[in-house]
């Protein structure tokens, strides 16, 4: 018996990664499980609205999902060598069955997953949704962070994949993308040297994107999404909940039977927290299983057909094979950046005998300020509770006045760069046609 | 609990339900227009109507043995996948000469030298090899610098010599030559460059003069290498190479490069030939006239000669020379393993006690194993041998004795 | 839903309720089979339609480029045999897992009887993987090799009288091409 019930055991300890010891060490592992928690029991109307958070996040997450399904299949595809690399990406272009599709909706995505993650920072602020309620333990100022970190992490997983297809466009922007890095003081060449693993785009620099692009920078973003979705379920849930609470009359309602536990064990009767505000959630909410969940499906569904319907429209390009000896007129940084390279162009100072690069001015200090002051805002935002959740509340005008200005300068900055600049990085208008660019034949 | 609020509250539920059912839908028409777009690509038409044209010719058992799907010529020491034959079946074919392209017959001449599988076909013809889809195949896309140079480029540039575009790949492996069989554009343009002395400025082919630019890999070159504002005609290197030729200073004011007046036809030629100089990136064997094999010395080649037809040529040519000099006839051996056969009449005697005669013709040792498996001889052979090496030795016997007489 | 059912029982509401089922059970299938869809082409995408392998068909020179005796082809695996003006061609893959055999040179020659046939042998081909033993003709006697050396078929090319060899051709062991 003795030796059965060691075998057992021994086989749940093969099957679980954990043995619970006790019936409620294996009850709080559930309870704890994140994987088991991504939705409360209950979500109310505003958490549910499209108006509220226009599921920005859930988008997000869709896209990352679409990217590292395809990814995955374009791991096997992908020849991460400079030798082939090329090649190998016109092979799925144009011999591999659904290759272009899949390249396709991968890079589609991946745009889009910038696109996406931008707005939804936007709408936070806009939302004053990083600012704490009155739920006890939340720290929504952190998980601001953890999502900035996130936009700066998918803005490095697009950057390090736009490498990968080893054509001149990639080839091109890497090069200003890494020299808008290597201008940072003191250790801006050092930096770039490991970036790239020379002091030349080359296989180094290649295999190096290609292990951050599909090992290191997906885990990372995996893990902060962990740690992201834990702390919405620590905060309370979206921040319109506290607004709900603020906000609604508490009703009365005839008390719900409950089952208290007790140092006596279990009573049946009415719990104490029913005269609380919160009596209101049995009107203002509803199940999440199946209501949520069939959003997100829904969302789900609605972000692969606009992938879909895109990668169809815009099929991906691929210019010539990187060529080092030849820069192509204009050469520009993924549209992301573009704001970047706008300000780069116009910041070069001269101050008497000093020329500061403009490279340091709008590559370097320019996005640490707006980082850092990003990260600090949130510590800093004098608004009250009544602002929390609300869009454009009133109390945060100022600041969102501002917010919205840096918004919409980076955006006019982009779309200066990325429509509105010709060779030469002379400016052109929308119906003003760009010179011709020279051909062999 | 209130049931109106209960209603209000779910009333998005329809809504949900009937955007998935919807999206749903469309997600499963998009899946199927995919396998749709999946199934009938261009190059399967092209194919059954090949399939058709020999079903018809040549009757439906042929027509069987055609491969189907995508089809590829790889060629690994070239580095090329051409899939041009996927669309073009009929390469190899007998019977289709005179059909229209795709499905025409590659003239057979030009294929028996430089075989698909070992050239591919973008070598010779540019375009993309990857492409699987007309435009993009032919290069005539964007992002595609080598376009196919064929029947469109010739005609777009007015070009009167048909073959002479394609002209510019053969020159790529057949750039060392003085003259290339059929290649007459390029011909005619190294011609030109004796004729007018362009060696006197460039450097071309690694000699030249200084005055002007080297112009031995010129058509490496990028497009955005050169100047177009004074180029009226399209904005192309090869059209700029053109225009130069025929009048230097109008794209280029200050230049000292003279002004050959050159008709349209051999501006052309030449503009083929300068676009054509790039650095070689086949293996050496695909270059024809290059210099990388040893070159022998004029005291080689003199030996070799006097080895090969002179007195001792019998022993060179059966090989024996490898091991034995035969040297009253002047015959060096490679090397001195055997014993020097001028004195084999001598020598058979005295190392194995037989005459020379019955020992050729019945030899023992080392001498057997050689002339039974290596080197075999017939009878007439030996006896013209034996004949050889009685003359030979009585040639050293006289040397001999004139060199004993010139001692004393 | 139960309650708002049951306040409102006609027959239109349920006609409308089966109509509304029947859609969402087509939405539902719709996605599950868009889904079974992409899957599929996930999966083709990984099934190549083209291949970089050198052609199974290759010239190796004419007959009198070839020394006498065995040459080896590394690159093809293959050792030809040159005996006097003729040919043939044995495979270099071991027949139990596909390990490169090797050439060996008998110190003294082997009487060996095959199919009750007496022969001399000079060499013979070793495998370094696990052992499996081959007489000069390819045919296995020890080891786990369950087959005798492939030998495969040599043509001489009309064109330019190269000997082709094609690997995807196999020929008995008395196979010899005379020129």
């Amino acid at each position: 018996m003795q030796i059965l019930e060691q075998t057992k055991k021994i086989y749940k300890q093969l099957l679980w990664t954990w043995n619970p010891g006790s019936d409620k060490e294996a009850g709080d592992a559930i309870v704890k499980n994140v994987m088991l928690h991504w939705f409360p029991n209950k979500v109310s109307k505003g958490s549910l609205s499209w108006m509220y958070s226009m599921y920005l996040g859930t988008i997000s997450f869709v896209l990352f999902m679409i990217l590292v399904g395809t990814g995955l299949v374009l791991m096997f595809l992908y020849v991460p060598s400079v030798e082939r690399a090329y090649s190998s990406v016109k092979d799925i272009e144009f011999v591999v069955s659904f290759g272009w599709l899949l390249r396709s909706m991968h890079r589609i995505s991946a745009h889009l997953m910038v696109a996406v993650v931008f707005l939804h920072m936007v709408r936070v602020f806009l939302t004053g949704a990083y600012k704490n309620g009155k739920a006890v333990g939340s720290n929504r100022p952190l998980n601001w962070i953890i999502g900035i970190s996130m936009l700066l992490l998918t803005l490095l997983l697009s950057f390090t994949g736009y490498l990968l297809p080893w054509d001149q466009l990639a080839y091109w922007a890497i090069t200003v993308g890494t020299n808008i890095a290597s201008s940072a003081p003191l250790v801006g060449e050092q930096i770039r040297f490991f970036l790239l693993g020379g002091n030349y785009i080359d296989q180094n620099a290649l295999i190096r994107f290609y292990v951050l692009h599909v090992f290191f920078l997906p885990v990372l973003v995996l893990l902060l999404f962990l740690w992201h979705m834990w702390r919405i379920r620590k905060d309370g849930g979206l921040a319109v909940v506290d607004n709900e609470a603020l906000t609604q009359k508490p009703e009365k309602v005839e008390p719900v039977k409950t089952k208290t536990y007790s140092l006596l064990g279990i009573t049946n009767g009415t719990s104490v927290h029913v005269q609380n505000t919160m009596v209101n959630e049995e009107i203002n909410s509803v199940p999440s299983i199946p209501n949520l969940t069939r959003r997100i499906w829904l969302v789900t569904l609605g972000t692969f057909l606009v992938v879909l319907v895109l990668s169809f429209i815009f099929t991906a390009p691929l210019e010539e094979p990187a060529n080092p000896t030849v820069t192509p007129n204009p050469a520009k940084a993924p549209w992301y950046f573009l704001w970047l390279q706008e300000i780069v162009t116009d910041t070069t100072l001269n101050l008497g005998f000093y020329t500061i690069n403009g490279a340091l001015i709008g590559g370097i200090i320019l996005p640490t300020l707006l980082i850092a002051l990003a990260v600090w805002w949130p510590y800093r935002d004098p608004s009250g509770i009544n602002a929390v959740g609300v869009w454009l509340a009133p109390e945060r005008k100022k600041q969102n006045y501002v917010f919205i200005g840096i918004c919409v300068v980076i955006i006019i900055f982009t779309i200066i760069g990325t429509f509105l600049r010709g060779p030469y990085w002379n400016f052109y208008l929308p119906w003003e046609a760009w010179p011709t660019m020279p051909v062999k034949y | 609990m209130n049931h109106k609020t209960v209603k209000e509250k779910l009333d998005f539920v329809k809504k949900d339900k009937l955007f998935l059912s919807a999206g749903g839908i469309l997600f499963l028409l998009i899946t199927g227009f995919i396998f749709y777009d999946y199934i009938t690509p261009e190059w399967k038409d092209i194919q059954s109507e090949f399939s058709d044209i020999i079903a018809e010719k040549f009757g439906d058992e042929r027509a069987a043995t055609i491969r189907t799907g995508l089809q590829q010529t790889y060629v690994k020491e070239l580095n090329v996948a051409d899939r041009c034959i996927t669309c073009h079946q009929a390469m190899e074919w007998k019977g289709m000469e005179n059909i229209e392209n795709p499905f025409r017959t590659h003239p057979k001449e030009i294929l028996e030298k430089h075989p698909i599988n070992k050239f591919g076909c973008t070598p010779c013809h540019g375009g993309q090899s990857f492409a699987t889809e007309t435009e993009a195949a032919h290069g005539f896309t964007e992002h595609w610098e080598e376009p196919l140079l064929g029947k469109e480029l010739s005609d777009f540039y007015v070009v009167n010599n048909k073959k002479a575009m394609m002209q510019i790949r053969c020159n790529a492996c057949h750039r060392y030559e003085k003259e290339t069989k059929g290649a007459d554009a390029i011909n005619r343009a190294k011609q030109l460059v004796n004729e007018k002395g362009c060696r006197a400025c460039h450097v071309i082919n690694g000699r030249g003069g200084t005055v002007g630019p080297d112009l031995t890999y010129e058509g490496e070159k990028s497009a955005e290498q050169y100047n177009y504002e004074r180029n009226k005609g399209f904005a192309s290197m090869f059209s700029w190479h053109i225009a130069h030729f025929k009048n230097p200073k109008e794209l280029i004011p200050e230049t000292v490069m003279p002004n050959f007046n050159f008709s349209s036809n051999d501006a052309q030629a030449l503009a083929a030939l300068v676009m054509s100089w790039k650095k070689p990136t086949m293996p050496i064997e695909y270059i024809p006239g290059h210099n990388f094999r040893d070159v022998p010395s004029q005291e080689e080649i003199e030996k070799e000669e006097r080895m090969k037809n002179g007195p001792g040529a019998f022993f060179v040519n059966k090989q024996c020379f490898v091991c034995h000099s035969v040297s009253s006839f002047g015959v060096e051996a490679a090397a001195q393993i055997g014993p020097d056969l001028a004195l084999a009449v001598e020598d058979v005697q005295s190392r194995f006690g037989r005459t020379l005669d019955d020992f050729l013709m019945k030899p023992t040792g080392t001498m057997d194993v050689v002339l039974s498996t290596m080197l075999p001889l017939t009878k007439e052979e030996r006896l013209e041998a034996i004949a050889k090496l009685r003359q030979a030795y009585e040639l050293k016997k006289t040397e001999l004795k004139t060199a004993k007489t010139r001692q004393k | 839903m139960k309650k708002e059912n049951n306040n409102s029982p006609e027959q239109h509401n349920s006609t409308e309720k089966s109509r509304r089922d029947f859609l969402q059970t087509v939405g539902v299938g719709s996605v599950l089979a868009g889904l079974a869809g992409l899957g599929f082409q996930s999966l083709r995408s990984l099934v190549p339609n083209v291949l970089y392998e050198s052609s199974q068909r290759f010239k190796i020179g004419t007959p009198a480029q070839l020394p006498e005796g065995v040459t080896f082809l590394e690159e093809k695996r293959l050792y030809v045999f040159k005996e006097g003006k003729s040919f043939y061609a044995i495979s270099a893959s071991c027949t139990h897992l596909g390990c490169t055999v090797k050439y060996t040179k008998l110190n003294q020659p082997k009487e060996v009887e095959e199919n009750g046939e007496k022969k001399t042998i000079n060499h013979e081909f070793h495998c370094p993987c696990h052992g499996s033993k081959y007489y000069a003709d390819g045919t296995n006697y020890a080891g786990p090799a369950p087959r005798p050396l492939l030998w495969h078929k040599l043509e001489l090319s009309p064109d330019d009288g190269q000997l082709i060899v094609d690997l995807g051709e196999e020929v008995e062991q008395n196979f010899r091409l005379t020129v």
